[in-house]
């Protein structure tokens, strides 16, 4: 009797120092976003943690940081999705800055995880263009900085696959056991809206659940569905593993500067663009810090090397004003006026269609 | 000054304390999470609606239903495979080694001085179009190109797990060989058995409940596995952990995360369950 007294007591018990103990994180957290106005702490660690994507903790990627503020220990921890990245933050991550892309501003500033930037500090903001910082607004308040931006596409071997005109490359019996798509339910409704000419903000039932079959019956041609672009995807790219892959400028560079067989396509549907974004954590006792940080993300060096190395465009207007390499003039597809017009933007989307299309993708893997 | 009961108390508190916190706790968390409504990262303090919603989603799914039952027929294949390789080793350190039997038994354990997610790796350069058994079944000319279904299959998963299990599936069945008395042996040679016999009716019966309990300590693990299926398994080797591992991460999902790892739970404690009432372990070693 005794025993099962104790456990009676004990399981409640322990639910509820739990749902306290998550009531207390969530609540400083709250308390600390609600007075996001950027004041400094009176002291502050020498330390930075970063939420990144895999890949973008290379120290090329921010060596303008390195140079000012050697003395800073800079750590990353790593996401592979914005959804991803999301419940990082939400699940209490102790990171001072994240990096995220567009169409997921708002859950930041609406969960209160986000400070306001303070643009006055940031002697490099005036080198982004006003639509790059207009992005990084909600509400006329500045929350978020624009760093990266680039295109999704389909990136493939040109030994093994002819000239690729179309997304449904990816769904294409040929190159069956060779294909491999982003783990990610939102990227894939992009895919299947851009083939199907359908408004992804706007997808009614039957067309989510046709998606889903789309992406149901082509899961055997995958090898593997990849998380990490440089861990997952272009070494299985470079050995010959994949051919035909959903991939960002960053892996097509990597295999193009390795001399392997690749190519990138121009779909007649557009490719897909997006642009990222950093955010400074509400939590952050490192506050002055972080924005030092981010300051010089978007200062000349760090920004080159992105656009250089990676291929990724960068938010500093002057280096990619500099341009002058064919390659990279045709891969940001700087010679073409009318790339703007037949590229698909990543579009904001809401709480509900972000918890629809992600769990049809679980579907999908499941399947 | 404690006596003795005190002293036992104070030994076993901090064990305790760091069950209930990293494992009860954890565990209590999950199940209130998933009779939670909506979907997302779950804040505390939002108003607690309890609801059987997301078990009605996931058993109202059928390919997480479907996915499940594979991976419960995976985890028990890999731990009835990795029970029957582990076990002529441990037969061989408790009856054949001899004095070398804690030397062997040592570099038995030396793969564990390797990070798991190490040796998971390994396998996946092994498996590779260019690794090494690829490598030997061209240099054999057993192929002329590259096997593709090595690597990102459910075979890979499966050969992985069993090889990363074996060394720990063997410690409980030596464990308990090494319980057998040697008179056992004896007395069924003096009434006329010979080593077969030996073997099937004194050694296999004895030895048994260590192999069962090999059998479940690699069984209930391996059906919620999802690290060796992420890195070997591809889009075919995927198994039920991983899709609660997404809801978790990629989704943002936690009570339907949550409802699958409770219903994942439930159905590995009924199986454990019905496989311990089934098979009546003292019957058996009498």
């Amino acid at each position: 009797m005794r025993a099962q007294f104790h456990s009676v007591r004990v399981v409640p018990a322990l639910a509820i120092i739990g749902v306290m103990v998550l009531s207390a994180c969530t609540g400083a957290q709250q308390a600390t976003g609600e007075a996001s106005s950027p004041e400094p702490a009176a002291e502050q660690p020498n330390e930075l943690l970063v939420l990144e994507w895999s890949g973008y903790e290379a120290e090329d990627f921010w060596t303008d940081f390195q140079t000012a503020s050697p003395e800073t220990e800079v750590s990353f921890e790593f996401g592979d999705t914005d959804a991803n990245i999301l419940a990082l933050m939400q699940g209490g991550s102790q990171a001072d800055i994240f990096h995220f892309y567009t169409g997921w501003q708002q859950f930041y500033v609406d969960e209160g995880l986000v400070r306001e930037i303070d643009t006055s500090k940031l002697e490099n903001w005036d080198k982004v263009p006003a639509e790059y910082q207009e992005l990084g607004q909600i509400d006329g308040k500045q929350y978020f900085i624009p760093w990266d931006w680039g295109f999704t596409s389909v990136l493939y071997n040109t030994d093994e696959v002819d000239e690729v005109t179309s997304w449904d490359a990816l769904f294409n019996e040929d190159y069956a056991g060779h294909i491999s798509m982003w783990n990610d339910g939102p990227g894939a409704v992009s895919v299947s809206s851009y083939i199907n000419g359908w408004d992804e903000t706007a997808l009614t039932d039957g067309q989510l659940a046709q998606i889903e079959e789309d992406w149901k019956a082509q899961k055997d041609l995958n090898a593997f569905y990849w998380s990490g672009e440089y861990t997952d995807l272009c070494p299985a790219v470079q050995d010959g593993t994949v051919w035909v892959a959903y991939a960002w400028q960053g892996c097509y560079a990597t295999a193009l500067a390795a001399g392997d067989p690749v190519a990138y396509a121009n779909p007649e549907e557009g490719r897909n663009s997006w642009v990222g974004l950093y955010g400074i954590s509400a939590d952050t006792d490192s506050y002055e810090l972080a924005l030092e940080f981010l300051d010089n993300k978007l200062a000349e060096t760090s920004c080159s090397n992105a656009v250089t190395l990676f291929y990724y465009g960068c938010a500093n207007g002057d280096v990619m004003a500099a341009i002058e390499d064919p390659i990279l003039i045709e891969a940001f597809g700087l010679d073409d006026p009318a790339i703007l017009e037949s590229t698909n933007f990543t579009p904001l989307v809401t709480e509900e269609q972000r918890s629809a299309w992600t769990e049809m993708w679980e579907r999908v893997q499941a399947e | 000054m404690l006596g003795r009961r005190g002293i036992l108390k104070f030994l076993v508190v901090p064990s305790f304390a760091w069950l209930a916190l990293f494992f009860v706790l954890p565990l209590v968390l999950i199940a209130a999470f998933s009779v939670r409504v909506g979907s997302g990262a779950v804040d505390p303090s939002d108003p607690w609606v309890l609801s059987t919603e997301q078990f009605g989603k996931v058993l109202g799914t059928p390919a997480f239903v479907r996915l499940l039952g594979i991976s419960v027929v995976m985890a028990m294949g890999i731990a009835a495979l990795a029970t029957v390789l582990a076990y002529p080793v441990a037969y061989f350190l408790t009856f054949r080694a001899g004095a070398r039997a804690p030397l062997y038994l040592t570099l038995l354990l030396v793969p564990f001085a390797v990070s798991y997610l190490l040796r998971v790796m390994a396998w996946k350069l092994m498996l590779g179009p260019e690794g090494g058994i690829n490598s030997l079944l061209g240099t054999l000319g057993l192929t002329d190109e590259p096997l593709e279904l090595l690597l990102y299959s459910r075979p890979a998963v499966i050969i992985t797990l069993v090889y990363v299990w074996i060394p720990f599936a063997t410690l409980p069945i030596y464990a308990a060989m090494q319980r057998i008395e040697r008179g056992h042996h004896e007395a069924a040679a003096d009434l006329g058995a010979g080593p077969w016999a030996r073997f099937w009716r004194v050694t296999v019966p004895l030895s048994l409940p260590g192999a069962l309990a090999t059998f479940f300590m690699v069984f209930i693990p391996t059906v919620g596995e999802y690290v060796t299926p992420t890195l070997v398994g591809g889009a075919d080797g995927i198994m039920y952990g991983n899709i609660i591992q997404g809801f978790f991460t990629r989704s943002a999902n936690w009570p339907l995360g949550s409802a699958m790892a409770m219903i994942m739970l439930a159905l590995t404690l009924l199986v454990v369950a019905v496989a311990l009432r089934v098979i009546d372990l003292r019957r058996v070693a009498a």
